[in-house]
């Protein structure tokens, strides 16, 4: 079955920062949303229905914050929709705010995502408010050994992948991290927080929030011809399996395997690593990078990290991951599968700035969340037929 | 009959409260109460945007009250912790004199016979203000405004920060096969349950197969033995947060059960350093002695009752490298 064109026609972000003090919830999530109502030249009145998303509220300990922040959002009288799918929420939301506009329900929808870090702390919180929080670091640090172990990669690929995401941060004025001398030497010397997982390995803590205006083919059309170039959504899957059985596999999770086929099967795209030109993958600790590059076909199985190696992945390889620096240089959490997705249209919409891949005409953005189980992944287009 | 367990989540919150809230918190400690013009109307509290548009609106602020009418009330006539005032209040919509929209506050009127549609009421304030919307304790019959104890004065910065002391606390259903796991412990027994379509053995008191999701019943349970080999495991430093218990890096090991195909995740160790511990290391299980039996169990936690963790128990590693991709 075929679902209707849609496109992403505004995408607006915060400048990310470790405390934002100076502003609300509400005037965090609206900075990003009049940004993406700019971009889109529209106002609140042109949206039709609002999906939020962010991490456990556990985070900030509001309640239903996606409530609380109706009328901040515009969404007084219209749909509002809570999306929750831990990490991966961002991705999530943009999915669901393109399947509504997908299903003729509404023709313009705003995706919405924050996290306010700040507020409350991220290690209770993926702790579940008790002592001895792995915190996401200690969770993930298992299966990167293993990756190390299966792929042979060698220990200073993590080093790389910290270097060249905060290398490209500095050509993004929303990144958190601005580190002006990051190096291979800095990030060894950094302390090790998980084994084998530095801190300098690791994603900050950010306040921030990002949002994305989808609407239908007509609106895609319209915007084109004004001279704003939208990106076109390809294909989109959201996939999930249970936290752990025996047999599981969290390097090479099933759920992602699945989500990466039904992306590349819809899109029509045969040739991954050919076809695409440049990923926004949901990369919180280094060695990730590789892993779902992996389970994700832009490598082969055991190979992921050779591209880290020989540059391919870097601002001017042949296929750039993470030109916005991301999670590991911004991670406002619930926010950063959206700005994964949101950063993969505007390379195809050529509004990247600094960090345009050139001539990208078709990209991915990919986020996970939870023990590498729910995983949410769009590909976007300059076009509706970039292959042709 | 279910048995449940209590349990307490407790964290200090820090909002930011913005330029309009801000403002509205600092006035509270000057003892005046501020809404903020919207169009023809003035909202009370203020807001940093039209509710009904969205439209940012500039910051107007006017004074407003002190006293004012009581729309609506309802009364509460049993407190619990979190309430303002420690004897049965109303809690009224109060339309402060010169606001378009009414405030949600407690008003102390003693019983529900002296409250009415239309009275009036007035404030009385906290003597010590923090910038906190309970720096107006409640409000009392009448238009003469009160203060408690001596006045401190306003506030010498402008307020942007409110604490806020989140505590919750659960009541949650222990299922059956988590009480029959605990049990088992007390005995020294590690139960597991063999899934009858797919043969998978879960331990840990997890009564369903979340492959083929079916329910585990008495009728699957199996003993595992008490001996394993670390497949992989993960050293934490620890972050200091509220509620955080360790001050030290600590190591969670993955066990395999000698045998089995069952992995006991994220276990605790017992005399095994951090900078010792290492894949294919081999343990056995710790109980706790009777003395050392606590409601809330062992160093596992949870339904894994009276197992402390693992302890190194001198056998030569196995040497398979692949043991490290054992990990659920």
């Amino acid at each position: 079955m075929s679902t209707p064109p849609v496109a992403v026609v505004g995408v607006g972000q915060t400048h990310h920062k470790s405390r934002r003090l100076d502003v609300s919830f509400g005037g965090l999530v609206r900075e990003a949303v009049f940004r993406a109502l700019d971009d889109a030249q529209m106002t609140l009145a042109d949206i039709d229905a609002v999906v939020l998303g962010k991490a456990p509220d556990l985070f900030e300990g509001v309640m239903k914050p996606e409530l609380y922040l109706s009328d901040a959002l515009g969404a007084v009288g219209k749909p509002m929709f809570r999306v929750h799918t831990a990490g991966s929420v961002g991705g999530t939301t943009a999915i669901v705010a393109a399947s509504h506009v997908q299903a003729g329900k509404h023709r313009t929808v705003l995706a919405v995502a924050f996290e306010k870090q700040s507020e409350g702390n991220a290690q209770f919180a993926l702790g579940s408010g008790k002592g001895a929080s792995l915190g996401a670091g200690g969770a993930f640090a298992p299966f990167i050994r293993a990756y190390i172990q299966r792929s042979g990669a060698p220990e200073h690929i993590g080093w790389k992948v910290a270097v060249k995401d905060r290398l490209n941060a500095l050509k993004n004025p929303y990144a958190h991290l601005k580190i002006e001398d990051i190096s291979i030497e800095k990030v060894k010397a950094s302390p090790m927080m998980w084994e084998p997982t530095r801190f300098l390995e690791s994603c900050p803590s950010s306040d921030g929030a990002c949002a994305v205006v989808i609407t239908d083919e007509a609106g895609g059309n319209a915007a084109a011809a004004e001279g704003r170039p939208p990106a076109w959504i390809l294909a989109s899957s959201s996939r999930s399996e249970p936290s752990s059985f025996p047999g599981r596999d969290p390097v090479r999770p099933a759920a992602a395997l699945q989500c990466a086929a039904d992306v590349y099967s819809a899109a029509g795209i045969t040739d991954p690593r050919r076809q695409i030109d440049t990923a926004e993958l949901y990369v919180p600790f280094s060695w990730l990078e590789p892993i779902w590059l992996e389970a994700f076909g832009l490598a082969e199985e055991g190979e992921g990290w050779k591209m880290v190696d020989d540059g391919t992945t870097e601002l001017g390889g042949s296929l750039p991951v993470n030109a916005s620096g991301g999670v590991l240089s911004s991670n406002p959490i619930g926010a950063s599968g959206l700005l994964r997705f949101a950063e993969a249209a505007n390379q195809v919409r050529g509004a990247a700035g600094e960090h345009q891949v050139d001539g990208a005409k078709v990209a991915i953005g990919m986020a996970y969340g939870a023990n590498n189980q729910y995983f949410s992944t769009w590909a976007v287009g300059s076009s509706l037929h970039p292959f042709d | 009959m279910t048995r449940f367990i209590e349990s307490t989540i407790t964290f200090p919150y820090k909002r930011s409260l913005g330029p309009v809230v801000g403002a509205f918190m600092t006035a509270l400690t000057e003892k005046q109460i501020l809404g903020i013009r919207c169009q023809d109307a003035v909202l009370v509290p203020p807001m940093e945007w039209d509710p009904s548009t969205g439209a940012e609106l500039p910051h107007e602020f006017v004074e407003v009250g002190p006293a004012g009418t009581v729309e609506s009330w309802t009364w509460v006539a049993v407190q619990s912790e979190q309430h303002p005032l420690d004897h049965p209040f109303a809690f009224a919509l109060i339309r402060l004199d010169g606001a378009t929209t009414p405030l949600l506050h407690a008003v102390d009127a003693g019983n529900p016979e002296a409250m009415s549609e239309g009275m009036r009421v007035a404030p009385r304030w906290r003597g010590t203000r923090a910038g906190r919307i309970d720096d107006i304790i409640c409000f009392v019959p009448g238009e003469s405004v009160e203060t408690e104890g001596e006045d401190t004065g306003g506030a010498a910065e402008p307020v942007t920060r409110m604490d806020y002391l989140a505590s919750i606390t659960y009541r949650n259903p222990v299922p059956e096969a988590a009480d029959r796991a605990t049990e088992a412990s007390r005995e020294h027994r590690l139960l597991g349950l063999r899934c009858p379509d797919c043969g998978r053995v879960y331990a840990g008191g997890r009564g369903l197969c979340p492959v083929d999701a079916i329910e585990l019943g008495p009728e699957c349970e199996v003993d595992l033995p008490h001996k394993g080999t670390i497949t992989n495991f993960a050293i934490v430093t620890p972050v200091q947060y509220p509620g955080q218990t360790e001050t030290e890096p600590f190591v969670r090991a993955f066990v395999l059960l000698d045998d089995t195909d069952v992995i006991i995740p994220y276990s605790a160790v017992i005399e095994l350093p951090a900078d010792e511990v290492r894949v294919g290391q081999r343990v056995d299980a710790v109980w706790a002695s009777p003395a050392e039996e606590t409601e809330e169990g062992g160093g596992m936690g949870g339904s894994w009752g009276s197992l402390l963790g693992w302890i190194p128990n001198g056998e030569p590693d196995l040497d398979d490298p692949d043991l490290v991709n054992r990990i659920f």
